[in-house]
């Protein structure tokens, strides 16, 4: 039979996915933190696991080249994959929000510049409160920008608040609530449904 | 080393994987009855902004004419196929069987890729039935399984099993998009807090979230589905499923059939049946269809259809496995020295005109073409000289070149 393709994103949640993995009897001997080997399988040669970086993961999973894909919702609500979405995997919880100095009011008028990873999240959120926005897109250290001046708010996500805090920001509102999820290509799920099911059924088993 | 760039010519290559593979589908479909049609490049940007139809405005490629008048460049063919015949027939005369292989155009607003497409389809203007029903659907699996696939997948839904929900709940537009959304994705996690954003009673949300995991083996889906059936219509539609899917099983695709009633209408107009294909390894639909029975309504004609289309260059894409023959050699190399050029010429268009395909070059030019040829020509004022493996004959007229050709191919 053939291998089902596991995405991994390298980053924030990797470790806890692969712990997630391990505590639903999928073992891959070849996993350390320190190992470079991108592609690496389970003892049981029935899962292969790549390692791919965030932004490219839906990419991965959607086009196939992977036939499911762990990935935080922040990712699959900037990138719209065409896939399924299948489990909530209840780990790698933060929120995406708007942060800025405490004395900045996020109201109508002059367009307000927004330092973000996530322009499309951006819009739709101020698109859907009425709001004119400018975005700029940033690929880290989001929270740098309004202390430079070169943004007035920021939209990022936020675990335990401690950036925010250290650089005098607070939160001024939040946009959702993300955590790791399960994507799975879709000719996948007709074509290996039951390798599917039964993967699925194992990580099941471990959350509940 | 030298290599023979002819032989290895990609261009060549592909448009002979992509030629062979158009030629498969024609003649699939045309066992099952169906004839070639066209419809034109350009069309009334009018047609599409009237029509229901899941083809996004802004992917249309526009043409403004002389007159100020908008065209677009073909985004789709069953719409004009309908609007064609609604312009002949305002009710359906007879069965109408119809096929076609044309390339589309859209300008995908997400991706860069590709605007120009081939799709080969069928449309088949005919009464609801489920054996009309299951014998297109057996049709695109049978076109897949010509293609060389092995591991092909139909899913197969009906666009009013979700419909009669939406019937039964109170939502605006936007929000009927973001419930389709979240049932396309099969979102389980968000589709109940979704729901219950709104005033929905419980037992419905309980069975709209149910939805997207009604997917699976036919009968046993939808004995599930039949403990969420809220109305009769969604009774009636779960027999009908059945009765094409046990139409199927008599034409032995029993374990390519999957019924998932979480496929919802992706095209604006489909009423009926809807189903999309799959082949291994290869990450999209390769084929998507669905009966339209109101399509012709929006142009006053009554004309029930059902119709499927595949992207060729997605099944391109799919046949990983290269099944193209190599290069297959020419059948003659002609050379001759320049004194000879007309008696040459003569040789070539008679060789030719009896289906031989003919390359010829002067003596010293040989060199510019590097095929592999099976019989090889020397004209010169001396002597014609021909050749065959490692036999040379000389010959004096075209009869007798004519003989040692078909001595040749007897002794092959």
């Amino acid at each position: 039979m053939d291998y089902l393709t596991l995405a991994i994103a390298t980053g924030r949640t990797s470790k806890q996915a692969m712990k997630l993995l391990e505590q639903a009897g999928l073992n891959f001997p070849d996993y350390n933190n320190k190992s470079r080997k991108l592609v690496i399988y389970d003892e049981t040669k029935t899962v292969k696991l790549i390692f791919v970086k965030t932004a490219d993961l839906t990419t991965y999973v959607e086009k196939g080249a992977a036939d499911v894909g762990i990935i935080g919702k922040d990712t699959i609500m900037e990138e719209q994959p065409d896939v399924y979405e299948l489990v909530d995997l209840n780990f790698g919880k933060c929120q995406v929000v708007v942060a800025g100095f405490p004395t900045r009011k996020i109201r109508n008028g002059a367009p307000i510049t927004v330092a973000t990873k996530y322009p499309l999240i951006t819009k739709a959120f101020f698109d859907r409160k009425g709001i004119r926005v400018e975005t700029i897109k940033l690929n880290g250290s989001i929270e740098l920008a309004p202390l430079i001046g070169l943004s007035e708010v920021i939209v990022d996500i936020v675990e335990t608040g401690t950036t925010l805090k250290e650089n005098g920001l607070v939160v001024l509102d939040k946009i959702v609530d993300i955590s790791a999820r399960l994507i799975v290509n879709k000719a996948s799920f007709a074509t290996k449904t039951y390798q599917i099911e039964q993967f699925i059924s194992k990580l099941k088993a471990v959350l509940e | 080393m030298y290599n023979d760039y002819r032989m290895n010519d990609q261009n060549v290559k592909d448009y002979q994987k992509y030629e062979r593979t158009i030629k498969t589908i024609n003649k699939r479909f045309k066992t099952y009855g169906y004839e070639r049609i066209k419809t034109p490049m350009f069309e009334q940007y009018d047609l599409y902004s009237q029509v229901k139809s899941s083809i996004n405005k802004r992917e249309m490629i526009k043409i403004i004419d002389r007159t100020g008048d908008v065209s677009v460049l073909r985004p789709d063919i069953t719409v004009p196929i309908t609007k064609q015949l609604a312009d002949n027939y305002p009710e359906l005369p007879n069965d109408l069987r119809y096929y076609y292989v044309q390339d589309v155009f859209r300008q995908s607003l997400l991706e860069e890729g590709s605007i120009e497409g081939t799709q080969a389809g069928v449309e088949y203007f005919c009464e609801t039935s489920a054996e009309a029903d299951a014998e297109v659907i057996a049709l695109a699996c049978h076109t897949l399984k010509d293609l060389g696939f092995s591991d092909i997948k139909l899913e197969i839904g009906h666009a009013s099993f979700f419909h009669e929900f939406i019937r039964m709940i109170d939502l605006d537009a936007a929000d009927v998009e973001q419930l389709k959304g979240l049932i396309q994705a099969k979102n389980i996690v968000e589709l109940g807090p979704f729901l219950r954003q709104f005033n929905i009673t419980e037992d419905i949300i309980e069975a709209i979230v149910t939805i997207p995991m009604l997917y699976g083996n036919p009968v046993e889906v939808s004995e599930r589905a039949r403990k969420i059936v809220q109305t009769e219509k969604m009774d009636e539609t779960l027999d009908y499923l059945l009765e094409v899917y046990e139409i199927l099983k008599l034409y032995g695709l029993e374990n390519n059939i999957v019924l998932d009633l979480g496929l919802i209408n992706h095209m604006g107009y489909y009423s009926d049946v809807i189903f999309q294909g799959f082949v291994e390894k290869f990450g999209k639909p390769v084929l998507m269809g669905g009966r339209y029975n109101h399509l012709g309504n929006e142009f006053g004609a009554d004309l029930p259809a059902i119709g499927f289309a595949c992207e060729v260059e997605s099944l391109l894409n799919a046949l990983t496995t290269d099944t193209v023959s190599p290069r297959t050699p020419i059948d003659i190399k002609l050379l001759y020295d320049e004194e000879n050029l007309k008696e040459s010429i003569l040789i070539a268009n008679e060789l030719r005109e009896r289906n031989y395909t003919v390359l010829s070059y002067p003596v010293e030019k040989a060199s510019s073409n590097v095929q592999n040829s099976i019989y090889q020509l020397l004209i010169t004022s001396k002597e014609n000289i021909f050749k065959y493996r490692d036999e040379q004959t000389s010959f004096q007229s075209l009869n007798e070149l004519l003989k040692l050709l078909n001595g040749a191919k007897g002794a092959m």
